[in-house]
């Protein structure tokens, strides 16, 4: 018997009990439509962060006082005020180093006309754009100049310009920034948001923010951008021993501290990787039961078909012909269901990637894997009933009532 | 096939062969006999009818006949074959080739209908689908179904429906047919057209081996041997 005639009786025999057979299926259908959506989901999340990431600045390392000890109190990490302009004038000439900007951060009531916001304001330098991975979509940046000249100029982030009911023609118009007048040089292509909202911002001039919003010349952080992603811990490296040098510390009493995103990545892979295996966990378990009510549902039929069986072996059947035609009714009741659940898993990874943001990711790999699975499923839990029914003694089995 | 066969000039080599044929079941620790050393000799188109009431020993005659069972002594050969030495896979070779099935209670594939009922032992020989389903039409229509194809057998009368176990006996043209009581579930009527048409069969030169209880329907054959305590009687 050919492969074809065997499927096309398991297909007129399953015909016969459309209903049976989908019941049958729903355990392998739900594990299917899980593996692929867990697939899919687990790249899409992947590759959705890592472009969020990548979004918050090309290869970037952010530079962060540390904490300070008063007394016998360990103050939170970032309230040191040890890092300061020259440092970042320092640092800039590090090998590897392809932009930095130092920013200054305070928080103002920012008014346009009758509009008005509470934002941060952002010192910074001409380099911010390019370390922060922030494009313009009005008018331009901060130059050198406007900041060693410390003018009131402003860039506004996309949310806050939208807030105050800013567009495309209030460039060169002035906003007041916690009561001082700053003209708009300028508004950023909204980014979207990993962690935080970076389109909600005043970005002004840091020797502008020096004057009128921080005291001092310390700076909150420093924004650096590396050359290349290899030489990202190398540069870090560097970075450390040229601040160590400057602050006169070493490794256990440093008082900053050097950020990269592997961290951030490694807090998105692990969120990702509890989602996989939550989805694999239901996967794994479907599929089994899903199997085991195949078994179940072949057994059952073995024992309706018994005469049938008789029969068939009456006429000519071999064991491997009643053996084959049980086995391939079990791969084809697992194979239509694993097509089913591949279906269903594409709509739902499909909705869950749209709802998350980061879109549909379908690779043909995971098909091949649903498929590949469900066959399998389908010989484990179809051989034991198929050697059942192949096994029957013809005689025994004809006077099967 | 050989047609000219009669019980008075037998020509040929016989397509059964019995000898010494002796079938013990062991129930726990008790053996039961159920045939204690059977010789016969059937020749290609005779007409044996095997008569005997229930418990005889014909039904297990008739399961070493057809191949669904094995003696326990004595030597089976079937048309030359000696089924001793064949394994269970053999054996459904030797059925699906040389022997075709009617029983009386027809046995026909639930949900199938009468062309693939017929068309079902040539898929076991491996035959295309094309050509099976031919063979199986030209089978139904030679005993007068070609109107019944598409019916399923609870669509059919029981006469219908042993007309298409007989011709899904006869579609593989074996060596020999095997009636177990074939009219037993059947109107008188439709009994008598049974036996008719297995006659004619036999006319054109099937060999057939009929089983039975009743000796009024034994009457149909060439000749006829009664079993009784797995032994023949005169």
């Amino acid at each position: 018997m050919s492969l074809r005639e065997l499927v096309g009786l398991a297909l007129s025999r399953l015909g016969t009990s459309r209903l049976r057979a989908v019941l049958t299926m729903l355990g392998i259908i739900i594990g299917v439509a899980s593996i692929v959506a867990l697939v899919a989901v687990a790249q899409g999340a992947t590759s959705g962060i890592t472009s969020r990431i990548a979004g918050l600045g090309t290869n970037l390392l952010t530079v962060t006082p540390g904490s300070t000890t008063q007394g016998f109190v360990r103050t939170a990490a970032g309230t040191a005020t040890t890092l300061t302009m020259d440092d970042a004038t320092a640092l800039a000439k590090v090998q590897g180093v392809a932009a930095l900007a130092p920013q200054v951060q305070s928080q103002a009531i920012v008014v346009a006309g009758s509009q008005n916001t509470t934002t941060s304001v952002v010192g910074t330098t001409s380099a911010y754009p390019s370390v922060r991975a922030y494009t313009m979509w009005q008018g331009s940046f901060l130059t050198d100049l406007s900041v060693s000249a410390a003018l009131r100029v402003a860039v506004l982030g996309a949310t806050t310009a939208d807030d105050l009911g800013l567009g495309a023609q209030s460039i060169g118009h002035d906003v007041l920034v916690g009561g001082i007048p700053f003209r708009v040089i300028g508004i950023f292509q909204p980014k979207g948001s990993a962690v935080g909202n970076q389109d909600d911002e005043v970005v002004i001039p840091i020797t502008t923010a020096q004057r009128y919003f921080v005291a001092g010349t310390n700076v909150r952080a420093i924004g650096i951008s590396v050359a290349s992603s290899d030489l990202i811990q190398l540069t870090k490296a560097r970075l450390t021993s040229v601040l160590e040098q400057r602050h006169g510390t070493s490794g256990t009493n440093d008082d900053f501290t050097i950020g990269d995103q592997s961290q951030l990545l490694e807090t998105f892979s692990s969120v990702t990787g509890t989602l996989s295996l939550l989805l694999g966990g239901i996967a794994a378990i479907s599929l089994i039961v899903g199997g085991i009510g195949i078994m179940n549902i072949m057994l059952v039929s073995v024992r309706e078909r018994t005469r049938e069986i008789g029969i068939r072996k009456a006429i000519g059947a071999r064991r491997r012909d009643i053996l084959l035609q049980f086995l391939v009714e079990a791969l084809v009741i697992s194979v239509l269901g694993g097509l089913i659940g591949i279906v269903l898993g594409v709509a739902v990874s499909a909705l869950i990637g749209t709802l998350a943001g980061w879109g549909f990711v379908f690779n043909p790999l995971t098909v091949v894997v649903a498929v590949g699975f469900s066959l399998v499923v389908g010989v484990v839990f179809g051989v034991w009933p198929a050697r059942q029914a192949a096994r029957l003694d013809p005689i025994a089995a004809l006077h099967y009532e | 096939m050989n047609g000219s066969g009669s019980i008075e000039t037998p020509s040929g080599t016989p397509v059964i062969e019995l000898r010494g044929v002796a079938r013990t079941y062991s129930t726990g620790r008790l053996e039961v006999a159920a045939l204690r050393g059977i010789d016969l000799d059937v020749m290609p188109g005779d007409f044996l009818a095997v008569v005997g009431p229930s418990g005889s020993g014909k039904s297990t005659l008739m399961n070493i006949i057809g191949c669904l069972d094995r003696p326990t002594a004595g030597t089976y050969t079937l048309a030359g074959t000696n089924v001793e030495e064949l394994d269970d896979d053999d054996l459904a070779r030797v059925r699906s080739r040389a022997i075709g099935f009617v029983f009386q209670s027809f046995n026909l594939l639930p949900r199938t209908s009468a062309l693939e009922n017929v068309a079902t032992p040539l898929l076991y020989q491996g035959v295309g689908r094309a050509e099976r389903l031919a063979r199986a039409k030209a089978a139904l229509e030679t005993l007068g179904l070609g109107d019944r194809l598409d019916h399923e057998p609870t669509e059919l009368s029981g006469g219908q429906q042993q007309r298409v176990a007989i011709a899904r006996a006869l579609v593989t043209r074996p060596a020999l047919v095997l009636a177990d009581e074939p009219t037993g579930n059947l109107d008188s009527a439709s009994g008598t057209e049974v036996l008719r048409l297995l006659h004619e069969l036999n006319e054109e030169g099937t060999t057939i081996v009929l089983i039975t209880h009743d000796s009024d329907v034994a009457v149909a054959a060439r000749r006829s041997i009664h079993v009784r305590d797995g032994r023949f009687v005169a």
